[in-house]
């Protein structure tokens, strides 16, 4: 299943809240909330992945699927 | 058979080294048996380092539930997750070879886990005593060596961007496990760092070698990505 709007995923229990993600997103889509880092403009996120390389705790993941280009159905 | 042991065995039947698809290394059911009784179920809430690099090796580990991850610490102190692993997967297998064996990298868990312990010294009576275990762990090292070998000729002969080519080639042709990929995992497979993925992957693009979406990478040109494969 392809999902058009795959997002970054945040593991919240393993942030430790340094704000590394939301300082160094390029289109500010990220932001710090009570909870922890939260993707609040998902339509701005460019899956530039650039949050998962700067997190120093590996708690961000931008996960690929690699495939074939094939003509979507529906 | 009484129930607990009953469960394990059709808990091991589930975890990929045990469920072989060549016949001649299938694990017989006595072997199963074998394994279901010396392993000890262990329960570690999410965030619970269960493996820590560089501490000698207690045990090797099966995935009943939950999902770990495998990381090591980069120069930079970052933590770069080599691999995210799941029900039907084990870690920890090689160190416990190793006469004074350290564990090669940490696993933490990032669900609740369930994980059946396989410790050191059971794991070698276990080997004795079920030939066909041998050989299933044999198989795996075969494969993880053949890995390896493929892996140092590429080093030496091709660049990452060659090496690439030839893991999204065999990634989308489907001639490996079909999973979800993160640039540092892509690095740990192909021997190199992030960095050097992520300029790959833009100069493929930048010549329409592959397309990347959302969480996709497309590939485009099959010709032009099998020759990029052999430099
Ligand atoms: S992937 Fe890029 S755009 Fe999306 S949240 Fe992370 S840094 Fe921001
Ligand atoms: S960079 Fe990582 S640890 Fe820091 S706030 Fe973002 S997710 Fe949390």
């Amino acid at each position: 299943m392809v999902d058009p709007w795959a997002l970054p995923e945040i593991d919240l229990a393993a942030c430790t809240r340094c704000g590394q993600c939301v300082a160094q997103c390029p289109t500010q889509a990220v932001e710090m909330r009570a909870v922890g880092p939260v993707i609040v403009r998902p339509q701005d996120c460019t899956y530039c992945t650039l949050c998962e390389d700067v997190c120093p705790v590996g708690a961000i993941a931008c996960a690929f699927e690699i495939t074939w280009d094939v003509p979507t159905t529906g | 058979m009484p129930d607990r042991q009953h469960a394990r065995v059709h808990a091991l039947r589930d975890i990929q080294l045990f469920a072989s698809h060549t016949p001649h290394v299938t694990l017989s059911e006595s072997a199963l048996a074998c394994i279901a009784e010396v392993v000890t179920p262990r329960a570690y809430p999410a965030e619970t380092l269960v493996v820590v690099e560089g501490e000698l090796c207690e045990a090797a580990y099966f995935i009943i539930a939950g999902n770990v991850e495998v990381y090591r610490m980069s120069l930079q102190g970052r933590q770069q997750v080599l691999a995210r692993l799941g029900p039907g997967q084990a870690f920890n297998t090689v160190p416990l070879f190793q006469g004074d064996g350290r564990n090669h990298a940490s696993v933490i868990a990032r669900t609740d886990v369930t994980l059946y312990a396989l410790l050191r010294e059971d794991f070698q009576h276990a080997l004795y005593s079920c030939p066909d275990l041998a050989l299933v762990i044999l198989r795996d090292f075969a494969d993880r060596l053949t890995h390896l070998t493929d892996l140092v000729e590429d080093l030496a002969l091709r660049s990452v961007r060659g090496r690439l080519a030839r893991f999204l080639l065999q990634q989308a042709d489907g001639t490996a496990i079909a999973q979800k990929w993160t640039q540092d995992e892509m690095a740990a497979y192909l021997g190199t760092v992030r960095d050097m993925i992520g300029r790959s992957l833009r100069a493929l693009t930048d010549e329409r070698m592959i397309r990347l979406d959302r969480g996709r990478i497309v590939l485009l040109d099959r010709a032009a990505l099998e020759a990029e494969a052999q430099n």
